[in-house]
């Protein structure tokens, strides 16, 4: 892995003079470097208006019909856009997500598994990072009864690590009503 | 040719292609300048329904329709509850009015969207399961929990689903890990007079931050019950406060009724419930006690 050019040769593409020199900001601001389209770039970015062949994979920012290898929208961050670029100059695809992507369902997954109030507590202490020691303190109750209650929250969650409990306990479990 | 009528493939094929010509007339393009295309559904002579979380922050759209017209439209309601967003259109024709359907479990179905091409696509699948009635996370109740089996771009989602019979089933919604979703006809109908007329959909609300919890052993005789809702937050100013609710309180009954799952609570706040008394039963430092709390609508937003 050693020989991952940290630095990019970028070409941008716009119809319009005020876009290309935007995009071309973008690129320098990511530490690559802007190229010419016929100098042999290893990206290109563009914000898909343009009709140009391809020399090298595409990153558009914003939405458009084609379908090139990186698809931003066109509010994505510098470091999205900078990712973006790396991604497909390795050869991958990248997809921002569609605002139509799944924030839509039931309350509570029905298979959830269900904690007790203190295994929810414990669950919080976890996620702030805390030892054992330091979450017996915070909740007044013994390191022994925390190492307890974290094995019946890993066998609960299926979860074989505190991060792992912690991403799968503390998940959209929460209702506003 | 009478040999091709008598193969069932080809009659399939041939079924299908008429279904989507049929169709083609009540699937809506949604355009919203600096963002991709969506999909809606043409529900009545001048609405069409879309998925509104697809449209966050947008307040007028273009919409292409089936017969290639092009009209200028005004959002006038949407009720993130049951995902339904309504357009009103400018300058309509009449439209047949779409006559609905049934989900029949392992039914095949028909998901039309939009293309980017000004045309519409279309995805074959069947009706991988039929369930009640359930809540979603902003708490609108959807009638029937229809999930189909196909696979479905953002893009798509909002147009009709039709079953084999070109009956309409519902809107197309994509769920959770991109499953897709029918919203059922019968619930957009309900939704679509409040908001066409009111531009949202009234229902109750306590400001509550619920989280299921099993209950310790020594709590669930006294609650009568194993599960309770903590809470893990209560909003400023919301009924839940004034009525002296407090953050760690285990709800365990509203008016009466056992809430073990959030989607009780949900049944409890229809849009009925506004400014009527109820009383919250709760567990506190291993106590049980009751508040009186008066529902009030939920905020906007």
């Amino acid at each position: 892995m050693s020989d991952v050019p940290s630095r990019l040769r970028v070409a941008v593409a716009a119809s319009d003079a005020t876009v290309r020199s935007r995009l071309a900001a973008l690129v320098a601001r990511s530490g690559h470097e802007v190229v010419e389209l016929t100098a042999a770039p290893e990206a290109i970015l563009t914000d898909d208006t343009t009709d140009e062949m391809a020399s090298a994979p595409v990153v558009a920012v914003g939405p458009g019909d084609g379908n090139p290898a990186g698809r931003l929208p066109a509010d994505a961050t510098l470091q999205q856009i900078d990712a973006a670029m790396r991604a497909v100059a390795a050869g991958l695809t990248v997809r921002g997500p569609s605002p139509q992507d799944g924030n839509f369902g039931p309350m509570v997954e029905e298979a959830w598994p269900v904690l007790t109030p203190r295994e929810i507590e414990v669950l919080e202490a976890l996620r702030d990072g805390l030892s054992n020691k330091a979450a017996a303190r915070r909740l007044g109750i013994s390191p022994h009864t925390v190492k307890f209650h974290v094995e019946a929250l890993f066998k609960k969650l299926g979860a074989t690590s505190r991060t792992e409990a912690v991403a799968k306990g503390l998940k959209r479990q929460i209702v506003e009503i | 040719m009478p040999e091709a009528a008598r193969d069932p493939l080809i009659g399939l094929s041939d079924a299908l292609v008429e279904r989507t010509k049929r169709a083609q007339a009540s699937v809506a393009r949604i355009e919203v300048e600096g963002r991709p295309i969506c999909s809606g559904t043409l529900w009545r002579k001048d609405v069409v329904v879309a998925a509104e979380q697809g449209f966050a922050h947008v307040e007028t759209a273009k919409v292409v329709l089936g017969d290639g017209s092009r009209l200028a439209a005004q959002i006038v309601g949407r009720d993130p509850g049951t995902n339904v967003l309504a357009l009103k259109l400018d300058g309509a024709e009449e439209a047949t009015p779409l006559a609905t359907a049934e989900p029949r479990l392992g039914a095949l179905v028909l998901g039309f969207g939009a293309d980017g091409d000004g045309g519409i696509s279309v995805r074959l699948g069947v009706i991988h399961s039929v369930g009640p009635a359930w809540y979603s996370r902003a708490g609108g109740r959807i009638d029937r929990r229809i999930v189909v089996h196909m696979r479905m771009s953002g893009r798509e989602a909002g147009g009709p689903v039709h079953d084999a019979g070109g009956g309409l089933l519902g809107m197309s919604t994509l769920g959770p890990r991109r499953r897709v979703l029918v919203i059922p006809a019968s619930t957009v109908e309900s939704v679509l007079e409040p908001l066409l007329s009111k531009g949202r959909v009234e229902r109750g609300w306590l400001g509550l931050a619920l989280q299921p919890v099993l209950l310790p052993e020594a709590m669930q005789s006294d609650a009568g019950q194993s599960r309770g809702l903590m809470i893990m937050g209560v909003a400023k100013d919301g009924p839940a406060v004034k009525a002296g609710v407090l953050t760690g309180d285990i709800l365990v009954a509203i008016a009466g009724e056992g809430v073990g799952r959030p989607a009780l609570v949900a049944q409890q706040l229809g849009p009925e419930s506004i400014g009527q008394p109820v009383d919250l039963r709760l567990l506190r430092g291993g106590k049980v006690l009751s508040l009186p709390a008066i529902v009030a609508g939920r905020p906007s937003g």
